[in-house]
């Protein structure tokens, strides 16, 4: 016991202990993943797949409309869909658990309480990254070359990685007071899926149905700029500067929100803890 | 509003004091369990009775020195273990503020941070690491936390396995080999078998003797006898007696446990 000259945790700055933290957490829900299954990784593709697989004979197969659904080939259109939904919906869903899940960790050790959805959204996003190749092999397979339009891939994950984080910046705190919350968010989750531009291409909405003005309101929806970034990689027309901007305002005015929310009830959050 | 500091400073102010507590003020549901619904949510402000709520610690200020080492006294609900958490740093207070200007070894519920999944040597990793400790740092303590809580042969186990005895000699032996100069304590030494106890005590007075501050919270007379000079004796969520141990522990003596009824508290 000699060593109180060392530099202590408490002299780093608050960054590098937020840094070292985060990456620690990360690396912890990980390796939980991949010691306790010992299809680590597969799992983390698997729902993915089968979706894709499951769309493609319902849209290509049975209804015969995989030529006006989206871009060729179908299978690879609806996989650089599915993925980074993937990471979307498991990460919100997470979040929303997450001080449940969690308690023991945040009673005991003082962290900056936002770590513990960042975290989330780190963790999922590497595994979204992960499974990308899956999508590369699909890729190979069917012949769908990359273009130079992947330059926009990392602008996309960054705008997810935001409106994700704001997102569960939202739902975390919430959740601890209003329990029901949870599965309110499952069922919104899954009628955001088929509001997004997942299983198709937006040109495919209508602009109005019965006097409602679909497009207009669903163009809202900053997933569907994020998607158009994503798919630009394998065809360029895809890419629509007006979603991409409603995709980066919206994420942004999203953060800012969760922000607001979160440091607002956090006090109260940890008093249920 | 907390300031709990981090910066590389480590001075102590103006004041000379490490942990600095000053209006402190915390308030809880009466009701904790009782969760709001949605149906409370739509049900109008009105009819969404107002839960009543009462005080946990309210006006409590103190200074604390550098090397000092504090018990706190009082009844069960009285407020020591919601101040442990606030100097702690994982509850933020309703009213006035808490500044701990140095590093903090909680001892509060130490086995939190563990993974049931991971085993032990990564739970070290883990739990070390989410305390502040580089990788290097903890390489370098690894032998010494495994050696204080007498494992041998179980440090690749799921920690799940572990002995729930097992499991608090791991978690004390990896906070107190954190490194900091505040140590803070409650009541965990009341587990484990009476040796491993006995080890824990050594060790804390192995601490103090190198000049940690400590903030120690216990129903035990001996124990604040033995480890602290100076006591805070909380009533109700308010500060009633801050002085020497043994003056705190006479005037906690005579309230409540000298032959008479005790009166009934007020929580």
């Amino acid at each position: 016991m000699t060593s109180l000259t060392e530099v202590r945790p408490a002299q780093r700055t608050a960054f590098a202990r937020y840094r070292h933290s985060l990456w620690l957490l990360t690396k912890r829900d990980l390796s939980v993943r991949y010691t306790t299954n010992a299809l680590g990784y597969v799992w983390s593709v698997l729902d993915p797949l089968l979706m894709s697989l499951i769309y493609f004979f319902v849209f290509v197969v049975v209804f015969k409309r995989g030529d006006r659904a989206g871009e060729d080939p179908y299978i690879v259109y609806l996989m650089a869909g599915l993925l980074p939904w993937t990471w979307f919906n498991s990460a919100i869903t997470d979040a929303s658990r997450v001080f449940a899940k969690e308690s023991k960790l945040v009673r005991s050790v003082s962290l900056p309480q936002t770590l513990w959805v960042a975290r989330i959204v780190l963790s999922k996003g590497i595994e979204y990254i992960a499974s990308l190749a899956v999508l590369a092999v699909f890729a190979i397979l069917y012949h769908a070359p990359l273009t130079a339009d992947v330059a926009w891939f990392p602008v996309g994950l960054l705008l997810q990685a935001v409106l994700v984080y704001g997102l569960g910046l939202i739902v975390a705190p919430l959740t601890v007071f209003y329990k029901d919350l949870e599965r309110a968010i499952r069922l919104l989750l899954r009628l955001l899926f088929y509001a997004s531009a997942v299983l198709y291409s937006p040109t495919q909405w209508p602009d109005h149905v019965h006097g409602i003005p679909v497009r207009p309101i669903l163009q809202l929806n900053p997933l569907t700029g994020i998607m158009s970034l994503y798919r630009s990689a394998f065809w360029p027309q895809e890419f629509n500067a007006f979603h991409v901007i409603v995709s980066a305002v919206g994420s942004l005015v999203i953060l800012g929100i969760g922000f607001l929310v979160f440091r607002r009830s956090v006090p109260a959050v940890l008093k249920e803890m | 509003m907390v300031a709990v500091d981090s910066t590389p400073v480590v001075g102590t102010g103006g004041s000379g004091h490490v942990i600095e507590v000053s209006g402190l003020g915390i308030r809880f549901k009466r009701n904790k369990r009782a969760r709001r619904s949605f149906k409370d949510l739509f049900a109008g402000r009105r009819r969404r009775a107002r839960p009543d709520e009462f005080w946990a610690l309210r006006n409590v200020s103190f200074g604390i020195r550098r090397g000092e080492a504090i018990g706190v006294v009082g009844r069960n609900g009285q407020g020591k273990s919601t101040l442990l958490k606030l100097i702690a740093g994982v509850l933020i207070p309703d009213e006035g503020s808490v500044q701990v200007r140095d590093g903090v070894a909680p001892l509060i519920e130490i086995t939190g941070g563990f993974v049931d999944d991971l085993s032990v040597r990564d739970n070290v990793y883990l739990t070390a690491g989410l305390h502040g400790m580089t990788k290097r740092q903890i390489d370098a303590k690894f032998d010494d936390i495994v050696s204080f809580a007498d494992i041998p042969g179980f440090l690749d186990t799921p920690y799940k396995h572990l002995s729930s005895g097992m499991k608090v000699r791991v978690a004390f032996s990896v906070i107190t080999q954190l490194d900091e100069p505040i140590l803070i304590v409650d009541e965990v030494l009341a587990v484990g078998d009476k040796a491993f106890r006995e080890k824990c005590y050594a060790r804390i007075e192995q601490l103090l003797a190198e000049g940690r501050t400590l903030f120690f919270v216990s129903h035990s007379e001996r124990d604040l006898r033995r480890f602290c000079t100076r006591g805070l004796y909380l009533k109700k969520g308010e500060l009633v007696m801050d002085g020497p141990i043994e003056d705190v522990i006479d005037r906690y003596n005579a309230d409540y446990n000298m032959g008479s009824t005790p009166p009934r508290a007020g929580a």
